[in-house]
């Protein structure tokens, strides 16, 4: 007996060896995984972090990360799994010919699996424990944040890797002893060949992938405001999803078919077998090759938005804040605003600071629906636009303040300014009641109010505070009570990060339990772009941090699926590639029409990949918009970038899988 | 006239790491005429394979030469070996070795293809032959919607199309039951008969019975070689059964005509 169990662990380890060229690169992806994850889950765990500002986004998108790599690993390798049983089916049916039971397979593929395991956990924890200080320094260097010295194993996290993992390697032990179950030794021992039916002409399939990626790329290109970029923006990539798919199934093998039946074209040497083969190639890859896209979409997508939001992080933060201070409030008069000033100037002068470029003025803002020049009341702002337009109104004692102006405006005449949109007409209509334009603008300081606007917005200068109620009133039809106006200044200092942080402090202790020039209860709120920073750089650098991890996970997907692929297809063409030199064509032309079908069945995933983020290029900029990311020059040298960066990659891959495959098809056996 | 002439092939073998060399042919000559229809038989491991993939020029002798035509196979280089074969030679294999991407048509038509003719003269050699072989309605069909007997045909009319000089023929009966064999080895006499010059590897007594010469081959060597002259393709078979039996009790050679018992 002890013999007997000897014997099924020396076999199985002995498969593992001989197995080698398929089997490695399998482990290594186990490896790779299990490390991964590891890491992640170590990150998301390390105390250290927790201590951070803005801690919880960065804790949650960590969390995320750990979770994606954990279901996506599982994906990954039961996938490669299902290819390496695939390509053992001979071998595990001549054993059962050669009179192993079921049961005696069951229990070499299990010892298989627990060596794979163990391998894994030793390699991959390993390296895990190994790189897990790398990494956390690398994400402090992405937020900017001092690295504390020690190293640390977190056990947790080891246990947690080992319970997830072996959790997934029981399940594809599961897959395998069912596979092995269900089949006759026959049939497992002639399970690679199995006669290919020709695939069929899906029509419905291919006009189903031209509308679903057609709309696709029309919501992505039609699409202005990014609010609703936002929400389609998961029904596009849904679209496009089932768009690819449809088309890398049926849509090719509908245009090679098509192709066939033209028999000028078809019946010549250099398209005759590559047309033929490549209907094939299409039907047992179509999924394949549409995985193979999607990643790398996915990947490209994920890398270019978190690289260009890194790196325009500080533009970021300014089109957020244009001042480096804030002060606002609402519901304030012109004798609130001013005490607001002095108690400002006061902080300020107290605190020895130098500030410059204040501008300060009242404002309400409504989100109207608009008809050429009549406006409708569609609700107070909020910060999703639901409507037409964003509509400001500023008392022109403000204006003349803020701009240094000394127009004048007489009793129902406005003057009007838009950062984004034109404003023609004399006259303009809220609701029932109709101003005179006397005057459109060229310009107006209030950028702060204009960082994020998802529509039009129109900017109207009215004779006084009586004028925005009264327009407020004739919009509402008097129906809501009047709130007052919102109040804004900011300004810059010219100082470091230490002082800017001081002096917002000190302005919001200066600001604790104000009382309005009425002597009623006055909330002011100071904030600063050094204080949000750390807030940005947490997500910012988190999602790039993510990016880059989830983007080497996919990365490797990529290359294992593209390996299993090259190695299947290799031996299938060996027989093809025998039969057809003895037909008389030429070992040179054989590997011309092979590397051509191979290029194109390579290469079509990105290219389709590459037409797909130029397609949906437009929608993430109105995307990034939101994350206050205006810089389209950045985003578009970064998608460049990444995707010449993943091209490389992708052809390095190309020529490593391409060596494996001739090796293959090269062990020519003649007659 | 010679159509074809094999002199002294040699063939050595050598494992990977050179400690073991097999001797899989040596001194073997012999010299097919222009019409003939000739059978080589002999047990595994006698070198049949290894003769039949040096006559298509698939392997490189150590030693000899093959000519056909006149023509030296060594002395045609690399990258004209592949027309050379595809204008002189047509092939049928035991296992059909059709094309499962392709229909019966187009695998037909592979070897023309490959020579670059137009679609219409394509067609115009096809009608003729498929009409001959049997085979015009299953033209459209793939390999694995037909029988093993109609395979064999196809591969048949894919080896004939291009009017070869020589049809070389590996165990073409080995994969078919007997009916389809013997509809098969009818088909091979018939075109024998139009003047086409075939040599078949063979180890069925049947399929042999229907040359016009049969040659045996033992451990690389041509054993002994047997003529038709008038015989029946009965006493042929008889014949050639005995021969068989002679050779598997461990007979002596005599290069040509009798045994010596």
């Amino acid at each position: 007996m002890t013999r007997n169990r000897f014997f099924y662990a020396r076999l199985a380890a002995v498969n593992l060896r001989k197995n080698g060229s398929i089997y490695l690169p399998y482990l290594l992806s186990c490896i790779f995984c299990a490390c991964m994850f590891y890491i992640m889950l170590f990150i998301t765990l390390n105390t250290g972090l927790n201590k951070m500002p803005g801690a919880d986004t960065l804790s949650f998108i960590l969390r995320l990360g750990a979770t994606v790599i954990g279901i996506f690993s599982a994906i990954i390798l039961l996938y490669t799994n299902s290819f390496l049983m695939k390509r053992r089916k001979k071998e595990i049916g001549l054993y059962n010919i050669l009179g192993m039971g079921k049961g005696h397979i069951a229990r070499v593929m299990a010892l298989e699996t627990v060596y794979t395991a163990l391998f894994t956990f030793a390699a991959g924890l390993l390296s895990g424990i190994l790189l897990s200080k790398l990494m956390l320094m690398l994400l402090l260097k992405l937020l900017r944040f001092p690295v504390p010295f020690g190293f640390e194993i977190s056990p947790v996290a080891l246990g947690v890797t080992v319970v997830v993992f072996a959790g997934i390697f029981f399940i594809t032990l599961l897959v395998n002893l069912g596979r092995v179950r269900l089949s006759k030794p026959v049939e497992l021992l002639y399970g690679g060949n199995v006669g290919e039916k020709e695939p069929k002409t899906k029509r419905l399939l291919t006009v189903i992938g031209f509308i679903a990626l057609g709309a696709a790329y029309i919501i992505a290109n039609v699409t202005e405001n990014p609010i609703q970029a936002l929400l389609l923006f998961f029904i596009a990539v849904l679209l496009v999803i089932l768009g690819t798919y449809c088309l890398f199934t049926a849509g090719s093998i509908a245009l090679l078919k098509a192709l066939r039946k033209n028999k000028r074209y078809y019946y010549q040497t250099r398209h005759f077998t590559a047309v033929s083969g490549m209907i094939y190639r299409m039907k047992q890859n179509a999924v394949g090759l549409g995985n193979i896209c999607i990643l790398s979409t996915m990947v490209l997508v994920m890398l270019s938005t978190t690289v260009s939001l890194y790196l325009g992080m500080d533009d970021a933060l300014r089109n957020r804040f244009p001042k480096n201070i804030e002060v606002t409030a609402s519901r304030v008069t012109a004798g609130d605003g001013a005490l607001i000033e002095e108690t400002v100037s006061r902080t300020v002068a107290d605190g020895g600071y130098t500030v410059s470029a204040a501008s300060s003025y009242r404002y309400a803002v409504h989100t109207l629906s608009r008809d050429g020049a009549r406006f409708g009341f569609v609700g107070e702002f909020v910060s999703a636009a639901t409507g037409d337009a964003t509509v400001f109104f500023i008392p022109l004692e403000d204006y003349n303040k803020l701009m240094r102006a000394s127009e004048t405006l007489g009793d129902g005449e406005v003057m009007v300014y838009s950062p984004n949109a034109t404003f023609s007409g004399d006259t303009v209509q809220f609701g029932g009641q109709a101003y005179k334009v006397k005057k459109v603008l060229d310009e107006l300081d209030m950028d702060d109010q204009f960082t994020f606007l998802v529509n039009d917005a129109f900017c109207f200068v009215v004779p006084g505070d009586a004028a925005v109620e009264d327009i407020y009133n004739a919009l509402t039809g008097g129906g809501r009570e009047w709130r007052g106006l919102n109040y804004y200044y900011g300004f810059d200092l010219a100082a470091g990060s230490e002082a800017q942080l001081a002096l917002t402090a000190a302005l919001q202790a200066a600001f604790e339990d104000f009382r309005g020039a009425g002597g009623a209860d006055l909330s002011v709120y100071v904030t600063s772009a050094e204080l949000n920073k750390s807030m940005f750089l947490d997500t910012y650098g988190g999602l790039f941090f993510l990016g880059i991890f989830l983007g080497a996970l996919f990365v490797m997907a990529t290359v294992i699926i593209m390996y299993y692929r090259q190695i299947s297809e290799g031996y299938d063409d060996q027989k093809r590639f025998d039969i057809m030199q003895k037909v008389g064509l030429s070992r040179e032309e054989i590997r011309k029409t092979i590397v051509s079908q191979v290029l194109t069945v390579f290469f079509l995933p990105l290219v389709t990949a590459g037409i797909h983020i130029a397609a949906a290029f437009r929608m993430i900029t109105k995307l990034l918009f939101i994350l206050n990311l205006t810089n389209i020059r950045l985003f578009a040298l970064c998608t460049l970038g990444t995707f010449a960066v993943f091209a490389v990659i992708y052809a390095a891959v190309y020529a490593l899988t391409a060596r494996a495959y001739y090796r293959i098809v090269s062990t020519q056996n003649t007659i | 006239m010679t159509l074809l002439e094999v002199k002294n092939l040699k063939k050595i073998y050598t494992t990977r790491f050179g400690a073991n060399q097999v001797t899989a042919l040596q001194n073997v000559s012999f010299s097919v005429e222009k019409g003939e229809f000739i059978a080589i038989m002999g047990e595994s491991g006698s070198g049949k394979t290894t003769l039949l993939n040096l006559l298509a020029a698939l392997d490189k002798p150590t030693g000899g030469d093959v000519l056909l035509g006149g023509v030296s196979l060594l002395s045609i280089g690399e990258k004209q070996i592949s027309a050379f074969r595809r204008d002189n030679l047509g092939f049928v294999f035991q296992d059909f070795n059709l094309l499962d991407t392709f229909s019966v048509r187009d695998n037909i038509f592979l070897p023309l293809v490959l020579a670059g003719k137009r679609y219409d003269e394509m067609e115009q050699r096809l009608a003729p032959i498929a009409a001959r072989l049997g085979i015009a309605d299953i033209l459209s069909k793939f390999p694995y919607e037909i029988s093993g007997g109609q395979k064999q045909r196809a591969a048949i009319a894919r080896a004939v199309i291009t009017h070869p000089q020589l049809l070389l023929a590996d165990e073409p009966t080995g994969a078919l039951d007997s009916k389809a064999s013997e509809s098969l080895l009818h088909l091979f006499g018939e075109l024998n008969r139009e003047g086409q010059t075939i040599l078949m590897v063979t180890h069925s007594v049947r399929a042999a019975s229907h040359a016009g010469r049969v040659l045996f081959l033992r451990d690389g060597e041509v054993f002994h070689q047997l003529y038709r002259g008038a015989m029946s393709t009965e006493e042929m078979f008889a014949r050639i059964s005995d021969t068989l039996t002679v050779i598997a009790s461990g007979g002596g050679r005599t290069p040509e005509g009798g045994l010596d018992d």
